[in-house]
C-alpha cells in the first residue's frame, strides 16, 4: 500500500510538473502583455521599462526558471495588473467561489436526483420525456445566457433579487442557479442511468418477490445504491465548479476565482493565468490521488494492478 | 424648589443637549450625505491609487480625481488648471518653471503638503513617461516649502503637458507617510490630497471612497463613492435599472439605444481622445495598389462615417477627420470626406482599377470588430475587396508594432500628449507603429521638436498634420464617444465636465437629487 501512494504522488507530482510547463508556454503563446499595459502610442522606451520590470525581457527558459523556483517556495508571483501577490488575489477569492459551488452543487443535487429518480421509476412515460428534455436544456443552453435570462426577469423585471455582486444570501441564488442548472441535467441523468440499472438488478427483484411495498423498494434498496456513482461524480463536479464558474461570476460579477482568471486572460496577466490554473489542476489532482487511495484502500486488488 | 420645577428644569437641560449637540460639530448643516455608486467596465487595480505607477491611459485618472490631488491638472474648462499650486512662472529661457504651492493643503492624515512632497513625488514617479521626463528635467529645487522649481535640461516646450495631463508625475502623495509604510503599505491604504478618502478596496471588485471635508476646492457634496466592477455590459444596464449603482460606464450599440429608451435613465456620452483610424500600411510599396494616392482617397470617399456613427455609437461619436485628438494641443482641423461612392469608383478607375481590386486584409481589434465590419462594407460596396481580420487585443497590438501586418490596419490610440507625441507615434520615421514615412515630414517634425516659440511650433505642427491630410496616409473613422448612464437619484455625475476625460470627474462636484 505505501508503494502505491509514493507511485501514486510522484505520477501526481509529475502531471503538475508538466501543467505547470504547459501553461507557463500557452499563457505566452497568446501575446505580449506589455501592450495591455500601455495605450498604443506610448513610447518604446516606455514599454522596454515595463517589460524589465515583470522580468519578460529575459529568455524564456530563465523565466520558467524563475518560475520554478518561487513555486517551489509556495510563491506564485505578482500579478502585474493588480500588483498584489497572486496567491493573496487566489485566497481572498476562494471562499467566494466555495460558496458558489456549494450552493449551486446543492441545487443540481435537489433537482437532478429527484427528477432523475422519478424518470427512472415512470421510465419511458410523459415525465422520463419531459426529464429528457430537461436533460437536454441543461446540458445545451449556455450559461450566461440563462444568467442574462434571470437577471432580466428577477431582477429587472420582478425586482426580487439584486443583479450582481456578492455579500447578502440572495445575491447567491441567480448565480447558483445558473451555474447548477448544466450540473443538475447531468446529475438527473446520472440518477436515471443508475437507478434503472439498481432496479433490474436480483435483489431488487428479490424485495419485490418478498412483498415489499413498490415505495420501500426503491427508497430503501434501489436508491441507496443508486446514490453512489452520483455522488461520486457530485464530488468532482463541486471541483470543477470551482474552477469553472468563469462565465458565470463575469455575467453575475461575483468575485470569485473563474472571475480572476477572466481578468488574468484579459490582462495577459501570466501570473494569474499560472496560478489559477496550476491551483485547480493542483485541486484536481489531489482529488483523483485521494480518491485512487481510498478506492485502493477498500479493493486490494487495485494494489498489485500495473 | 419644588419637586416639579426641579423635572421642569432637567427636561429644559436635556432637550438645550438634545439641540446643540449636532451645532457643536462645525459645518454638520452642510455635512455630505448620501452615496453615489459606479458600475465600472473594467477591473480596478492597486497600482491606480499610487500616482507613482500611473500608466499613460485615462483609466487610472477614474480613482486619481478622488483620492489624490495634482500640482496642476485638467479641471472644468482647462486643460491645464492651477490645483495643488496656486500659480506658476516660466522663465524666458524655458529652462526653469516655478510652481507657488497653495497654502494650507492638507492630505488625508492631516499631514501639512509641501514642496518636499512634490519633489518626492516627481522622484518616486516611475509610470509610463517617467524616462523622457526624468531624462529632460535637471533637477527639482525646494527653495522653500511653499515653492518648487523644476530645472530642465534643455528647453522642452511639452513639459507641462507630460507633467500635467499625460502622467501621473505630478499628483502629490504624501512623502513621510510613503516612506513609512513602504510601496506595498502604500497601495494597501494610500493617503493622499483629494477630495475622498480611501476607505476599503477589494480588488477587481470593489472601492470605498468617503468624503474629505478639509479638501481645499470645497467639501465633496456626496458623502460616500463606492465603485463596483461589473465586467458584463448587461448586467452593468441591469442593475442601473435596478437602481443598485448610480451611474454606469461604457455601454454600446443596441444596449445604449436601451437605455436612451428607459424612463428615468440618462445617456450620457463624453467624447475621448481616442480617435480611430485606417492606416495604409503598403502605401511605400511601389508594387502595391495603394502606394496610388487615388486608391487611398477612394477609400476615404468610400466610407459613411455617419451611417456608422449612428448605428454603433448613436451618432454621439465626433468625426474630425484627424489621427489626433480635436482636443490636443497643436490639432489642425483637416477637411471633410463626404460621404461618396461615384466619386471612390471613379477615382478606382483613374487609378487602374474599374473593376475594384483584392485589397487584402483589414487588421483590427476584436473589441472594435463592429467598427471593422461597418467600414470594411463600405470598401467592399466600391470594389475594394478587403476581408476582415479581427485579432485578440493584445496579439493586434503586438502584429501593429511589429510591422506584421499588411494592407489595411484600423489603428487607434487613447495615449495623453499633445499633436507632437501622437506624430511621433504614428507618423514619423521611428514611431513605434510607423511602417514607413516621408522626409518632409521627417525634416519638419525636427524642426519643431526644438523650436520654442509657441506660435511657429504650431505652424509646423500644423503644416505636418496638413501634409498627412494632403498625403491621404490614413482614413480617420472617428473620434470614439464612450456612452455611459445614468440614473434618476443623480443630480450631476460629473460626466463630460472636463473636456477629453471619459469619467466623472472632479468628484467634489457630483451631487445626488435633493442632497
Amino acid at each position: 500500500m505505501k508503494q502505491y501512494i509514493v507511485k501514486r504522488l510522484g505520477y501526481s507530482l509529475l502531471s503538475l510538473f508538466l501543467l505547470s510547463l504547459t501553461i507557463f508556454l500557452f499563457a505566452r503563446l497568446t501575446g505580449d502583455p506589455v501592450v495591455l499595459l500601455v495605450e498604443p502610442g506610448a513610447s518604446q522606451e516606455d514599454i522596454d521599462a515595463i517589460r524589465t520590470q515583470f522580468g519578460l525581457d529575459r529568455p524564456l527558459v530563465v523565466q520558467y526558471g524563475n518560475f520554478l523556483e518561487s513555486l517551489i517556495r509556495g510563491d506564485f508571483g505578482k500579478s502585474f495588473y493588480y500588483r498584489t501577490p497572486v496567491l493573496e488575489l487566489y485566497l481572498s477569492r476562494l471562499p467566494n467561489s466555495l460558496l458558489l459551488a456549494l450552493a449551486a452543487m446543492a441545487f443540481s443535487l435537489l433537482i437532478g436526483i429527484p427528477t432523475g429518480i422519478l424518470a427512472a421509476v415512470r421510465v419511458n412515460r410523459w415525465w422520463d420525456s419531459a426529464g429528457k428534455v430537461f436533460a437536454l436544456l441543461g446540458l445545451s443552453l449556455p450559461s450566461f445566457w440563462v444568467g442574462l435570462l434571470l437577471i432580466l426577469f428577477f431582477s429587472v423585471y420582478l425586482g426580487w433579487l439584486p443583479s450582481s455582486g456578492s455579500g447578502t444570501p440572495l445575491h447567491v441564488v441567480m448565480p447558483a442557479f445558473a451555474l447548477g442548472w448544466y450540473f443538475a441535467a447531468a446529475h438527473m441523468r446520472l440518477t436515471r442511468s443508475s437507478m434503472l440499472e439498481v432496479l433490474g438488478s436480483e435483489y431488487v427483484k428479490l424485495a419485490r418477490l418478498k412483498g415489499l411495498p413498490e415505495a420501500l423498494v426503491i427508497a430503501k434498496h434501489a436508491f441507496k445504491n443508486a446514490l453512489i456513482p452520483v455522488l461520486t461524480l457530485a464530488g468532482i463536479n463541486l471541483v470543477i465548479m470551482v474552477n469553472v464558474a468563469v462565465v458565470v461570476e463575469t455575467v453575475f460579477a461575483w468575485p470569485g476565482i473563474g472571475r480572476l482568471l477572466y481578468e488574468g486572460i484579459a490582462f495577459r496577466d501570466f501570473p494569474i493565468v499560472q496560478a489559477t490554473v496550476l491551483l485547480g489542476g493542483a485541486m484536481i489532482v489531489v482529488v483523483n490521488l485521494l480518491v485512487d487511495i481510498l478506492y485502493a484502500a477498500i479493493d486490494p486488488r487495485i494494489r498489485y494492478e500495473r | 424648589m419644588t419637586e416639579r420645577t426641579r423635572s421642569l428644569r432637567i427636561l429644559a437641560l436635556a432637550l438645550l443637549l438634545a439641540w446643540t449637540g449636532p451645532v457643536g460639530i462645525p459645518g454638520a448643516g452642510a455635512a455630505p450625505e448620501g452615496q453615489m455608486t459606479w458600475g465600472v467596465h473594467t477591473s480596478l487595480a492597486p497600482t491606480w491609487f499610487d500616482p507613482a505607477e500611473t500608466p499613460g491611459i485615462i483609466t487610472p485618472f477614474m480613482v486619481l480625481y478622488a483620492l489624490h490631488d495634482a500640482v496642476v491638472k485638467p479641471m472644468p474648462g482647462k486643460p491645464i488648471a492651477p490645483a495643488l499650486a496656486e500659480s506658476w512662472t516660466v522663465s524666458p529661457d524655458a529652462l526653469t518653471y516655478e510652481f507657488a504651492l497653495r497654502k494650507g493643503v492638507k492630505f488625508h492624515n492631516g499631514d501639512p503638503l509641501t514642496a518636499e512632497d512634490v519633489k518626492f513625488s516627481f522622484e518616486r514617479y516611475r509610470g509610463t513617461a517617467a524616462k523622457t521626463l526624468k531624462e529632460r528635467v535637471a533637477a527639482v529645487e525646494t527653495p522653500d516649502p511653499g515653492r518648487v522649481r523644476f530645472r530642465l535640461k534643455q528647453p522642452w516646450p511639452d513639459f507641462l503637458t507630460f507633467y500635467a495631463t499625460a502622467t501621473g508625475a505630478g499628483w502629490i502623495v504624501p512623502r513621510k507617510y510613503v516612506e513609512k509604510v513602504g510601496d506595498d503599505g502604500y497601495k494597501k491604504h494610500p493617503i493622499g490630497a483629494g477630495p475622498y478618502k480611501f476607505v476599503s478596496f477589494t480588488p477587481g471588485v470593489e472601492l470605498v471612497f468617503e468624503a474629505f471635508d478639509q479638501y481645499w476646492r470645497k467639501a465633496p457634496g456626496v458623502k460616500r463613492l463606492v465603485f463596483k466592477v461589473i465586467p458584463d455590459e448587461s448586467t452593468r444596464l441591469a442593475a442601473l435599472k435596478r437602481g443598485e449603482v448610480d451611474v454606469v460606464y461604457s455601454i454600446r450599440g443596441a444596449l445604449a439605444e436601451e437605455l436612451r429608451r428607459t424612463a428615468g435613465l440618462t445617456l450620457k456620452p463624453t467624447i475621448i481622445p481616442a480617435p480611430f483610424w485606417i492606416y495604409f500600411a503598403d502605401q511605400w510599396d511601389a508594387k502595391s495598389p495603394w502606394h496610388d494616392k487615388r486608391v487611398r482617397l477612394a477609400a476615404n470617399y468610400a466610407i459613411d462615417r455617419t451611417a456608422i456613427n449612428q448605428a454603433e455609437t448613436l451618432g454621439f461619436s465626433k468625426i474630425t477627420w484627424s489621427i489626433i485628438p480635436s482636443s490636443f494641443d497643436f490639432y489642425w482641423q483637416p477637411p471633410a470626406y463626404p460621404h461618396d461612392p461615384a466619386k471612390a469608383r471613379q477615382l478606382l478607375a483613374e487609378a487602374g482599377y474599374p473593376n475594384g481590386f483584392d485589397a487584402g486584409e483589414y487588421y483590427c481589434d476584436v473589441a472594435y470588430a463592429n467598427l471593422g465590419e461597418a467600414a470594411v462594407h463600405y470598401l467592399q460596396a466600391v470594389g475594394i475587396r478587403v476581408k476582415l481580420r479581427p485579432l485578440e487585443r493584445a496579439a493586434f497590438f503586438k502584429g501593429f508594432a511589429e510591422k506584421k501586418h499588411r494592407n489595411l490596419i484600423q489603428g487607434a490610440s487613447g495615449a495623453f500628449g499633445n499633436a507632437a507625441t501622437r506624430l511621433e507615434a504614428f507618423v514619423v520615421t521611428g514611431g513605434t507603429y510607423v511602417y514607413g514615412s516621408y522626409a518632409d515630414l521627417d525634416g519638419l517634425f525636427r524642426e519643431q521638436a526644438a523650436e520654442l516659440d509657441r506660435k511657429k511650433r504650431e505652424a509646423v505642427l500644423n503644416r505636418i498634420q496638413q501634409l498627412v491630410h494632403e498625403k491621404a496616409m490614413f482614413a480617420h473613422l472617428w473620434e470614439l464617444a464612450f456612452l455611459n448612464g445614468v440614473g434618476s437619484r443623480v443630480e450631476e455625475s460629473g460626466l463630460g465636465l472636463i473636456a477629453g476625460h471619459a469619467y466623472s470627474a472632479p468628484y467634489e462636484d457630483v451631487k445626488l437629487k435633493g442632497k
